[in-house]
């Protein structure tokens, strides 16, 4: 099974580009709906007056802004095509992170401010005032509840907790964001002044929960059903690459209908007894040509050890594809691309599938010695075909006494013109790292680095 | 770290900036008190704040007659000095806010007059009522009619004041 050599443009088949929503005008939308939330207040309110005024008008906006906030922590998840292309699958996460965290902060500050402000108003104790809101306004009990889950969930997914939370316990526990979203959904219509008596308000607020809502049934349930329905991707070989590095070849039906873009990559469930609860992220490892999907795995951990023992013939599941590391982030003619770790999978897709004429195209492939390179073989057959530059950049880590053999003395010297490539970058998270400051060392701007990075 | 700092300070500026923006039509000193003049007359033990509440209900609707007619009977006296009413003038609303006073009259004497409501659209405006408020209270304690002068530099302040202040004297009764 050699590799073949296509050079699919990252168009669709009917030659359309991909429609693609990039992180510019993404932000751009986002702050403009926290805009709008906060007019909604402002149009609302005549004038705020006194202590109480402040601190209930403040937990009115902050409480507006969580009602916001939670509806937009599920779009950034729910797996829109246009998004996962144009922002990537690794930034979405990482705001989602911080906005979940965010989130978290201003649901409290809301429930605190209200409360105070209201005790003031009422000449009541903060405790009094507590217990009359839990048991004489309506739908606030409720949304009491919700906010105790999102506080769990903040605390369990904070940093620090994740690393003694198993991965699956973490994954469970998100799950009650759905039902603390759905609690606090009613207390917003029941007391909210912006929305008691302005029905505008509570058929646009709903019409964004109901959006948001269909996305996530649709990306996130009906569309891989459909998909493994219509591909019906089995496992055809598994082969080993290197001493801890496998490959995974996976045949189906129509997969030029799954509009595949080199440096992409799928979340794949392998239909075997112990393993088709989890759903792991894994690049392409060429860019796909016939019925023909290949990634390749570094064992890390239980999961990816697995996957040496699968068998032809096993069902396989795949979401996707994910992700913006792709043609689709190129400004320039000439480009460069740094490979490291198991992150020269998609880096070997692009290498292969890029569109560029001999010498515009090289590859960097940083590895702690020769035994650690794999690809080997592919990567140097692909130079020759395409006229492309490749070199390794092999040696342990720079410590202080002994450089990193990535750095910008040495790119500079492989890479006449390093300013003005293009830079894709992908490897592990201190690899990325450091090259992403000797790149900056050597002049290339920022917005001409594109990699892409995952903790999950 | 800086990004958690980031989040807070600007969350807190941006709250206390919203916030201070809409705080624009004050009620003069809503803090502080709105002010009021008192003739020094040491007969008077009638508390005028108690008949504040009773009198602001009056305030908007009520046209001079009922008012007249509904103190007469329980004060068969109502001649004698020692009867008390507090009437609420006509809320008015000039250009840049809403005006309105309370007198508590004794006979044909204007014992007290006060503000009711003293509202400013910018701080501007608010600055000039409190600077023309209780020169307008005084004058109307020393002349006991709404035959005062307008503050300079006050007029919209001042016209609405008197406008207020003649619907309570009509009420009252006095001239």
């Amino acid at each position: 099974m050699t590799a073949t050599l296509s050079v699919p443009a990252s168009r669709r088949r009917d030659g359309q580009d991909y429609l693609r929503v990039g992180a510019g005008p993404a932000l751009t939308a986002m702050w403009a709906g926290a805009a709008a939330v906060v007019f909604l207040w402002w149009h609302d309110t005549p004038f705020v007056t006194g202590l109480d005024g402040w601190l209930t008008n403040a937990g009115r906006i902050t409480g507006l802004l969580a009602g916001y906030l939670v509806v937009l922590l599920l779009a950034l998840m729910a797996r829109v095509p246009a998004l996962e292309r144009g922002v990537g699958t690794d930034r979405l996460a990482r705001w989602h992170a911080m906005a979940g965290r965010y989130t978290v902060c201003i649901s409290v500050a809301h429930t605190l401010l209200i409360i105070w402000g209201y005790s003031v108003t009422a000449h009541a104790s903060v405790l009094n005032q507590t217990g009359s809101f839990l048991t004489s306004y309506p739908d606030v009990l409720m949304a009491t509840v919700a906010l105790g889950l999102l506080v769990l969930v903040g605390v369990v997914s904070a940093r620090a907790a994740r690393r003694r939370v198993s991965y699956e316990t973490w994954h469970f526990i998100h799950l009650y964001t759905y039902l603390a979203i759905a609690l606090a959904f009613s207390h917003q219509f029941a007391t909210g002044a912006d929305f008691m008596t302005n029905l505008p308000a509570r058929v646009l607020w709903s019409a964004m929960y109901v959006v948001v809502a269909v996305l996530l049934v649709w990306f996130r349930l009906v569309r891989p059903v459909v998909q493994a329905l219509r591909h019906q991707l089995r496992v055809v070989e598994v082969r080993r690459e290197s001493a801890d590095t496998v490959s995974v070849w996976m045949s189906g039906r129509h997969l030029e209908r799954l509009g595949i873009e080199p440096g992409q990559f799928f979340r794949w469930r392998f239909l075997t007894r112990g393993r088709w609860w989890a759903a792991n992220p894994y690049s392409l490892s060429a860019a796909p040509s016939g019925n023909l999907l290949r990634i390749t795995v570094k064992h890390a951990g239980e999961h990816s050890r697995g996957l040496f023992s699968l068998e032809p013939g096993t069902r396989v599941l795949a979401e996707g594809p994910f992700g913006a590391f792709t043609a689709g982030r190129r400004t320039r003619r000439k480009v460069l691309l740094i490979g490291g770790g198991v992150g020269i999978t998609p880096i070997r897709a692009l290498f292969e599938s890029l569109p560029g004429e001999p010498g515009d195209l090289t590859l960097a492939y940083r590895a702690t010695s020769a035994s650690d390179i794999v690809f080997r073989d592919e990567l140097e057959w692909i130079a020759r075909e395409r006229g492309a530059k490749l070199f390794y950049l092999l040696g342990s880590r720079g410590t202080k006494r002994r450089t990193d053999p990535l750095n910008a003395a040495n790119l500079e010297r492989h890479v006449p013109g390093l300013r003005e490539h293009d830079v894709y970058l992908c490897g592990p998270p201190g690899m990325t790292e450091r090259a992403q400051a000797e790149l900056r060392k050597a002049g290339v701007p920022r917005r001409r680095i594109h990699h892409e990075s995952f903790t999950f | 770290m800086t990004r958690i700092l980031l989040a807070v300070v600007g969350t807190v500026l941006g709250l206390f900036a919203l916030l201070s923006f809409k705080t624009h039509p004050l009620t003069t000193g809503s803090a502080r008190g709105l002010p009021s003049a008192s003739l020094p007359s040491a007969s008077s033990g009638a508390t005028p704040g108690a008949g504040s509440g009773a009198g602001s209900d009056s305030s908007s609707s009520a046209p001079p007659n009922p008012a007249s007619k509904s103190t007469p009977p329980k004060a068969a006296s109502s001649s004698s000095s020692t009867a008390q009413r507090t009437i609420a003038g006509q809320e008015v609303q000039t250009r840049y806010g809403i005006v309105q006073i309370q007198v508590v009259v004794s006979g044909s004497t204007i014992k007290n007059v006060s503000f009711l409501q003293l509202t400013a659209d910018d701080p501007r405006s608010q600055e000039i009522n409190d600077q023309a408020g209780p020169i307008l209270l005084q004058e109307t304690l020393s002349a006991q009619s709404s035959n005062i002068d307008t503050v300079s530099g006050a007029t919209y302040t001042s016209e609405g004041y008197l406008q207020s202040l003649q619907s309570a004297l009509d009420q009252a009764g006095i001239k």
